[in-house]
């Protein structure tokens, strides 16, 4: 084990959002927090930078840094680009957001310098080879969540949203580590490969049991993922709503990477003719089969009462993890490819729709679907766009959610988990009730004011720059397959 | 090795036989007669003023926050200065700047915290809600619970 | 009189004995926070779940003579207090609003 200035070559992107968190809060502190565009410059720069940084250097290899605890390879580079992208992304959508500004805008720097850290968490998580990393890496992104959740300081729905995501997080977290003692103690390792080596000899009986799901439970909290999923809709509706978005895409598709990373690395080996089999025999990926179809069930049929569109986005972000489990429980590279082009679709759409809420949250004082009443007569240009996301998340074509999903379900049919895929589908159209109730307010209630609603430029421009690749990705699809195809070589042997 | 431990739950069986053992005694060798006066908090001097569940200010906990952050910091520094010889040997001058750096990122939080005022108890009592800087006889008459705590409730169960 | 130094020899405090206490105060916190209604207590549960954790850690590590355990001791600890910090200042925040650091008074957020 040795530390050393050379690993700082591959950790760049990653060095330079730390400083880059460290600087807006030295630039807050500065400012006397008057100023609150130098910390989001420097947000706004740092993720720049970081993201050229990435893109200049893709891994050729897979390459372990810090002691062998972090692994930077093509998953880890697909992983950055898209946490930088999301950063970048909220960033520039929180900038005017009436609820980040708060009342006085006394503390809005610090919401930049959380989400460098947050950034920074995410990217790690990504890459942690080792549960040490692991356990650290998801704290650092749990604790920022944590604060952003509250970060209305004025509002009790938010603090209460908070109150509610520390005190179950901590639980799952708790929860989490004591797996991971256990496996520790079973394998003698806290490398991933380590436990890999401890376990091969295929004896981990009642303990190996309990510790995955424990981990499971863990990673279940951090995705949403039923029976740990009823936080979510509570904090997506108290958090501020470029929270939510954050929240929605972020830490959800970090906890992926983070579980997939673990899952295939520790608890499933490779015979060297590209299939992929458990170490032992037990058969989590069952366990996971059941809490993917239980997860997009319940997500849609909760989704379905709903009336507040934050509560109703809520729940379907629930479902996709659903969907999205199904790509990892078949133990193929295939399935995992679809998770991967999914959750970079997903984070898209999400973050679109979201945009919407946060446009209109500006201007417009509920959030019920009734509210949303007449919006393509007086916007019609978010309506277009809310209306693409809303497809998109139902899953048809000619949008990019609409492959995501094909891949998904065609990986499940490949395994033979048949069950699964017609149960997905079965839920698909079951969404498009729901989402289609907020595109019937839009298009077919009169409105009861009319008039433009006036929304923010730049919340415009960015719903635009989020609706292309969502059209693009739809028929355009073969880079982003090659892409996320690619980025798994290097994780499932080979590399 | 465990006799050792034997040794203490003697002394420990000991401790508890004598507390039992005068209590029992003491109860029934003294004299029965009580009185309202006995019964109160002090039973010489001044009468007790409320009950004695108050509530602290809640700029307490905030200090004590900032407290815990920066102590339980130590616990990384220790196993640093028990090994740093070693490390030098390994790592050389990356051995002192690693935890230099560590200290610096602690130093910037501290200044944080101090540049928000938050360290300084003046502060606090201008900028922060009324109600927290009322008085202690605001909340031992009037809306204290029975016990006197304020609604600080705990249903067990 | 029993022989105290036989009995000292024959009852050896191992592993199991370890990972017996972190289970029962495993057990201990996840009742406190399933059945506590009071906030403070619910973060002292977990607290407790945290503890187990490092108990059982610190065993394992003694029992495989390995120091990574140790390691992850460190982070738990420190993670436990950033964690408690942050819970705090939030029930602080809510309890200038609502005066209760009782679960069942935040309703706000429902269906």
């Amino acid at each position: 084990m040795n530390f050393t200035w050379s690993d700082a070559a591959y950790f760049g992107p990653e060095a330079v959002m730390g400083l880059t968190f460290l600087l807006c809060v030295l630039g807050d502190l500065v400012t006397r927090g008057r100023r609150h565009v130098v910390p989001f410059g420097t947000l706004l720069v740092g993720t720049a930078i970081s993201l050229v940084l990435a893109l200049l250097h893709p891994p050729v290899s897979s390459h372990a840094i810090l002691g062998q605890m972090v692994v930077v390879d093509g998953f880890a580079h697909f992983f950055r680009l898209l946490f930088l992208g999301i950063t970048f992304v909220t960033a520039l959508l929180s900038w005017s957001s009436r609820e980040i500004m708060g009342r006085d805008r006394e503390h809005q720097g610090e919401f930049y310098a959380l989400a460098a850290m947050l950034c920074f968490g995410m990217m790690v998580m990504a890459e942690s080879a080792d549960i040490v990393m692991l356990a650290l890496s998801l704290e650092a992104v749990s604790i920022t969540s944590y604060i952003l959740a509250g970060f209305a300081r004025f509002s009790f729905r938010s603090s209460e949203a908070a109150l509610k995501y520390v005190l179950w997080g901590a639980v799952s977290s708790a929860v989490m580590l004591y797996g991971l003692s256990l496996f520790y103690g079973l394998t003698g390792a806290t490398s991933y490969e380590g436990i890999r080596a401890g376990l091969s000899g295929g004896q981990g009986g009642m303990a190996l049991l309990v510790a995955i799901l424990f981990v499971m439970a863990g990673i279940g909290y951090k995705i949403s993922a039923v029976p740990f999923h009823f936080w979510t809709p509570d904090v997506y509706e108290g958090a501020p709503a470029p929270v939510a978005a954050i929240f929605a895409s972020g830490p959800k598709i970090a906890g992926f990477a983070l579980m997939i990373r673990f899952f295939y690395v520790a608890l499933v080996q490779d015979d060297s003719q590209g299939t992929l089999a458990l170490l032992d025999d037990v058969q989590w990926p069952w366990v996971l089969a059941i809490i993917s179809a239980a997860t997009m069930t319940l997500g849609n049929m909760a989704a379905i009462r709903q009336n507040s569109v934050r509560r109703l986005l809520a729940y379907s972000s629930i479902a996709h993890v659903g969907y999205m489990l199904m790509g990892f429980v078949v133990l193929s590279a295939n399935g995992l490819a679809a998770v991967l082009f999914y959750l970079f679709v997903y984070a898209i759409m999400t973050i679109g729709a979201f945009l919407v809420v946060v446009a209109l949250n500006n201007r417009v004082s509920g959030e019920e679907i009734d509210d949303y009443a007449g919006l393509g007569f007086r916007e019609p240009l978010v309506a277009a766009m809310m209306f693409l996301f809303l497809i998109s998340l139902t899953g048809l074509p000619p949008t990019a959610g609409f492959i995501g999903k094909f891949y998904l379900f065609a990986a499940a049919g490949e395994a033979g988990l048949w069950w699964l895929a017609i149960l997905g589908v079965l839920n698909s159209v079951v969404s498009l009730y729901y989402y289609m109730r907020i595109a019937r307010a839009m298009y077919f209630t009169p409105p009861e004011l009319s008039g433009r609603v006036g929304l923010a430029q730049a919340h415009l421009i960015l719903l635009v720059v989020l609706a292309v690749p969502t059209l693009v990705l739809g028929v355009f699809w073969s880079p982003l397959k090659e892409f996320a195809d690619q980025s798994l070589r290097m994780l499932l042997g080979g590399g | 090795m465990l006799i050792q431990f034997a040794t203490v739950f003697v002394f420990l069986c000991l401790g508890l036989g004598f507390v039992v053992v005068s209590q029992v005694i003491s109860h029934l060798i003294r004299p029965h007669n009580l009185h309202p006066a006995k019964q109160t908090v002090y039973e010489c001097g001044e009468d007790a003023e409320g009950s004695p569940w108050i509530q602290f200010n809640v700029r307490f906990y905030l200090i004590a926050l900032f407290f815990i952050v920066f102590d339980v910091e130590i616990i990384f520094m220790l196993p640093w200065a028990v090994a740093f010889n070693d490390m030098l040997k390994t790592l050389g001058a990356f051995a002192f700047w690693e935890m230099a750096f560590f200290i610096t990122i602690l130093a910037l939080g501290l200044a944080y915290v101090w540049s928000k005022g938050d360290l300084e108890w003046v502060k606090g009592l201008q900028s922060r809600d009324l109600r927290e800087v009322r008085p202690l006889s605001v909340l031992t008459s009037k809306d204290a619970a029975p016990h006197g705590r304020v609604k600080v409730s705990e249903h067990g169960g | 009189m029993p022989d105290l130094q036989s009995l000292g020899d024959n009852l050896q405090v191992g592993l199991e004995h370890y990972l017996t206490l972190s289970v029962m105060l495993f057990s201990i916190g996840t009742l406190g926070v399933i059945f506590r209604r009071n906030v403070l207590v619910m973060f002292m549960s977990v607290e407790l779940m945290l503890t187990s954790v490092n108990i059982s850690l610190v065993a394992f590590s003694r029992y495989l003579d390995d120091l990574n355990g140790h390691v992850l001791v460190l982070f738990v600890l420190a993670v436990a207090a950033a964690e408690a910090g942050v819970g705090l200042a939030i029930l602080v925040e809510i309890f200038k609003k609502r005066d209760t650091v009782d679960v069942d008074e935040f309703r706000q957020l429902m269906e």
